[in-house]
Formats: C-alpha cells, structure tokens, sequence
C-alpha cells in the first residue's frame, strides 16, 4: 500500500485493518494526531484524507489505498505557520494541546470548503471534537477570525518558543 | 497584575499549534512493551485462586500481582502519617469494579490482552454499598476493615469538625429554621489524554518514568515507596498533561509499570482506553450533604448546623483533604457567628474518588449557594439582598476563626446583580466590604468580629 503524507510518497508495511491513526503513530512516527478513544467519539486523532477530514481511529489504512493525507505536520511549522495554526496560537484555541490538532485539522476542511464567520455553521463543522479545556469559545474565535482572512500579530502571543517539557526543543 | 488583561506569550503556544508538542504517548522508545491490567469483574468480593500461570507461560510476556510489590500498601497522604489503605494491587479482596489485580507487559497490545485474559481468579461476591447514606446503617455492609468511615483525623478522630459560637441559642433564637439536603453526583474529569505511563530502565540502573501526573513530586515520592527504592533511583519526567482536572494527582500507572520495567528489563507503556478511563479511574466524589440554617425573619443566618458524607470510594485517597477544605467553606461567602459542622469522608464500592477542579469546595458551594435562594424564597427577601446582607466582610472571620482582610462577596454579588440587570435598593447597590457598622452590625455578629491586623 501506498500513502502520500504531508506531500511524501510513502510504502505502508503495517497490515491492511490497521487504522490509519496506528499507521501515522507507530509505523511512521508522526504523533501530531492523538488516541483519545480510539472509537470515533473524540474528533483527537482527525486528519484530512484527499482535503475532507476523518478520523484517523475509524480508518483502516486499506480503505484509503493510495490517500494523500494530511496532519497538522503539513499545514506548516513554527516558523512557517499556517493562517489556521496562527489564529489557534493568537486566541489562546489551546490549552491542554490535546485536542488541538484534531481541532485545527477539522477547521482547516471547513476553510478550505469555503466556511464563513458564522459561529453555528463553525459549531456545525467542529461537532463531535471533544475539548475538555477550553469550553470551546476561544476555538470558535479563531476559526471564524481565519474565515474573515484576518492576519495575526503573533510577537505578543506566541514569543515564547517552541518548547515541551518532555521534548526539550521542538 | 501586568498580565492581567494583556496579552502575553504562551510557552507551549507555538509548540500546540504546530504539533510538536511531546506528550507521554508521543515519546517513541523501541522495544516498547505494551501493559494491560486484570481488573476486578465486580463490585465486592473475596477473591481466591488468582492464577497467572497461563499468561507468564506466554512468550514475552511479564506478569505483576500484590506479591511484586515490596510495600503494597502506602497512601497519598502517608507522607503526612496518614495510615494507608489502599494495595496497589488487590490481595484477597476486591473492593471496586476494575480494581487492578494483576498487570502484564508483552510484545504488543493485542499478546497483552491475550495474555490478560489467560488469568482467572475466583470471586465470592459480597453485598456491595453505592449509597453514602446507608454506610451508618445497622443492618449496612461493612465494607472496609475499620468500618465504613475514615478514622484518622487529628487525634484519632473519625470526623472533621467545627463548632464555632453557641449553636444552641441561634436555634432557640430564630424565628425559623431552614433546611434542606443536596447531593451533587460523581463526575468524570474525562480529559481527551487517558491516563498513560512509560517506564525504561536506565544501564545505570534508574528508571526514568515518563509521566502524565499533575504532582510530579507526590507520584515520584509515592512510586519509590511502594518499589522501596531512593528517590535518586527514579527519573520522572512530567510537565506535559492532556488534560487532567484533578484526575491526574492520584499516581495511576506509573507505580506497576516501573515494577514491569524492573521485571522485564524492558521499556513498558500502557495507554488506558477509554472504557478504562471511565470506569476505572477516579472521579469527583458524590456527596450528600445536609444544611439546617437558623434564620431570622429579616433576613439574618444566626447558625448553621450541617452535616457532609463526602463519598470516598473504596479507599481514602485524597478525600480527608478534601474534605477538611471543604468544612473550612462550608459557610459559604456569607459570615455566620454560629456554627455546628461534622463531615465524614465514607467508604462505598465506587471507583475511589480523588480532586477535581476545586476539591472539596465546588459540592459545598452549590450546597450554600442553593441555600441561599431557599432561605430567600421562604423569607420573601430578594435573593441578592440576603446574600449582601450577609456577605463576609473585612474584620469577618472564616468558619475556622480566619478574620478576612479582603472578602470579595460583596463586589462579586454586585457585579452579577450588574451582569443580570437586577435592581438593587440604593442601601445595597452602594454597599462595599467595609468592616461592620450601624445596621450591619447586630448584636449577634459582634462577637465573632476578628482582627484583621492581626494575621
Ligand atoms: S481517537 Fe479517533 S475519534 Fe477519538
Ligand atoms: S485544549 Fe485540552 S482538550 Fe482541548
């Protein structure tokens, strides 16, 4: 089986039923989409495949054959972020980070589909992401400020580095 | 207060959006073996014959029961010389539905199921109790070998109590009593990051122990008294949690994975699902408690009496703290002179409860603040003049005789009259939190004036 993720094309080894999300995580090592439940419950683990977003959990690699497929890894990195990475680090979109890439994967279909501003078309495309932090509020604003095209004064928002405590520097 | 208002850098900000950053699942180790626990299938009972055999005959498959452990027993709160009840692996009894009995590593996630469903044990199922209110009864199961309520606090005493003022004259005193009895239920912190654990053992012979707590230095202190090893044998790297509101103080996993990792020479992950985060994992306890407020007819609480069952679950865990927070706020915002408080931390069958989001006092705020409007009602008083009335003020003091130098009730009751567009009488929309005077000092709170100049 064949992949193209993030751009590269990519030869799968892991058995056809794998799910998608134990492809990116265990066989390629790309962990920006998380396990949250494994069931499609959580929206934690949705990346785009061929521009519409899906769960990663529900997916087995099999049934995408061929794919190209997007993670958060793709959209941009931390010198380069995308408008939707930008709005998510300017209104504060996320706390934990758990749910965020998920999140900004589902957001990046609804841009890309030519979503509005409109906060309930927003809670519309983002139902069924689970955020335990936020209350959501701040997720919503960030979506429709990219959705106005808005652009993001980052240097009083995101000045601090790109640092994890269990990674050192990213 | 420079940030208060401002907008001001996140350190992990760019590190979220980009997804980079390292969370406990995220870090890669080759060689990983996957853990899985043999849980409890019921709620009470005695348990014989648990037989791991089948799963260690199992190719790469390692296997931990309450014999592993060189100290079983040793709580939360042991560092404070609180007796520990809780095995880290249960014995001969099974106190709660998923309790961890035995715990095996093996090559992959499915050889650890495999390897989970080869053990077997036999269950003699006892009368479980759910409900805090029955663990006083006569004819209640006894549940724990001490009996059904925690007996530690100071002095050996089995409640956490306050007496403040003469209680008996506010009750003869009132010119009604208002009571009334609130049970808000368990709740689970559910955070999108189940509870996740990875241990490797180091050449040098330290375990580094990649971690979700949110007590870093608890969990560290708890792993190396249960394994009984010094603190400079363990390396714990912690700091990125997923979500946690408490659910994560208690140290879940890290204990059984560093005795897997010690067994098998091998790093360990285990990744609990989500069916294991909610059934197996600790929640915000269920509580029942019981108010009876002696009230005068214009609107002034000269007593208190209340009782709290605060549900434990199966074992003690963080509740006695809890708890004793929670008695220090069980007046509310409010200055009451006259105070009877005994609160029981209860022992039940359900999962053991630990923190969530303001431990001990949420459950006691709902409780006061839903009293608050009952009183209110029955005294035909607008709600938020009775709560001004009675508002904690400066040279107040708390239920455990703290005179407060700089209570926020009455700012905050107004800004929520403000928010709500409730009109107030000029008297209460002007009033501050200056200490009492004139009409807002009767004779039963002088008393219980303190000095604010003296803390
Ligand atoms: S992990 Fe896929 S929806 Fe939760
Ligand atoms: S930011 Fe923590 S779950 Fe959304």
């Amino acid at each position: 089986m064949n992949l193209t993720v993030n751009g590269v094309d990519t030869t799968i080894e892991s058995g056809p039923l794998t799910s998608l999300l134990d492809v990116l995580r265990e066989e390629l090592g790309i962990t920006s989409a998380k396990a949250g439940c494994e069931q499609g419950g959580c929206g934690a683990c949705t990346v785009l495949v061929n521009g519409a977003s899906r769960r990663s959990c529900l997916t087995p690699v099999a049934s995408i054959d061929g794919a190209a497929v997007t993670t958060v890894e793709g959209l941009g990195s931390p010198e380069h972020m995308s408008p939707v990475q930008q709005a998510f680090t300017h209104h504060y979109a996320a706390q934990c980070g758990f749910c965020t890439s998920g999140m900004m994967m589902a957001a990046q279909a609804y841009i890309e589909g030519g979503g509005s501003d409109d906060h309930e078309a927003i809670q519309e495309a983002l139902g069924g992401h689970v955020c335990r932090c936020t209350g959501y509020v701040k997720i919503i604003d960030a979506v429709a400020a990219v959705a106005r095209g808005e652009s993001f004064d980052l240097s009083v928002t995101a000045a601090g580095t790109a640092m994890t405590n269990i990674g050192g520097m990213a | 207060m420079k940030a208060v208002g401002a907008r001001v850098p996140r350190y992990d900000g760019i590190a979220h959006a980009t997804g980079r950053t390292v969370f406990v699942d995220d870090v890669r180790i080759p060689g990983t073996l996957w853990v899985k626990a043999f849980r409890s299938p019921v709620h009470n009972a005695m348990m014989t014959n648990l037989d791991t055999s089948k799963a260690e005959a199992m190719k790469g498959v390692h296997v931990i029961t309450s014999e592993s452990v060189p100290l079983l027993e040793y709580g939360h709160l042991s560092a404070l010389g609180i007796p520990a009840d809780e095995p880290l692996l249960a014995k001969d009894e099974v106190r709660y539905l998923g309790q961890p009995i035995a715990v095996v590593a093996a090559p992959s996630e499915e050889a650890a199921m495999a390897a989970v469903a080869a053990i077997t044990a036999d269950f003699e199922e006892q009368p479980a109790l759910f409900d805090v209110r029955k663990a006083f009864d006569a004819d209640a199961p006894v549940i724990h070998d001490k009996g059904n309520w925690y007996t530690h606090f100071e002095d050996e005493m089995d409640r956490r109590q306050i007496r403040k003022g003469n209680i008996e004259e506010a009750f003869d005193r009132a010119d009604l009593i208002v009571q009334g009895v609130y049970r808000p239920a368990a709740i689970e912190h559910a955070p999108i990051e189940t509870q996740v654990c990875q241990v490797v053992p180091e050449a040098n012979g330290r375990l580094t122990i990649y971690s979700c707590t949110q007590a870093l230095y608890f969990s560290m202190g708890v792993v190396a008294a249960h394994l009984q090893l010094p603190l400079n044998k363990l390396k714990v790297v912690g700091g990125t949690v997923g979500g946690g509101f408490g659910g994560k103080v208690d140290t879940a996993t890290e204990t059984m994975c560093a005795l897997l990792a010690q067994k098998s020479g091998k790093p360990v992950k285990w990744r609990w699902t989500r069916e294991e985060e909610f059934l197996c994992s600790s929640t915000r306890a269920p509580w029942h408690m019981e108010v009876a407020d002696a009230v005068t007819k214009d609107g002034w609480i000269l007593g208190r009496k209340m009782l709290t069952l605060h549900d434990a679950g199966a074992y003690s865990r963080f509740s006695p703290y809890g708890l004793t927070k929670h008695s220090f706020h069980h007046t509310g915002a409010y200055s009451i002179p006259n105070l009877e408080f005994n609160g029981y931390v209860v022992y039940t069958n359900r999962t053991p409860t630990t923190a969530m989001r303001g431990f001990g006092v949420t459950s006691v705020s709902f409780a006061t603040e839903t009293h608050m409007s009952r009183i209110a009602l029955e005294l035909g008083i607008d709600p938020f003049e009775l709560r001004l009335k009675n508002a904690n003020r400066i040279g107040d003091t708390s239920p455990n005789q703290i005179p407060y130098t700089d209570p926020s009730t009455v700012p905050t009751i107004l800004a929520i009259a403000d928010a709500v567009g409730h009109d107030l009488t000029p008297e209460y929309a002007g009033m501050t939190p200056a200490p009492r005077s004139g009409d807002l000092l009767p004779e039963h709170l002088v008393g219980q004036l303190g000095n604010p100049e003296a803390h």
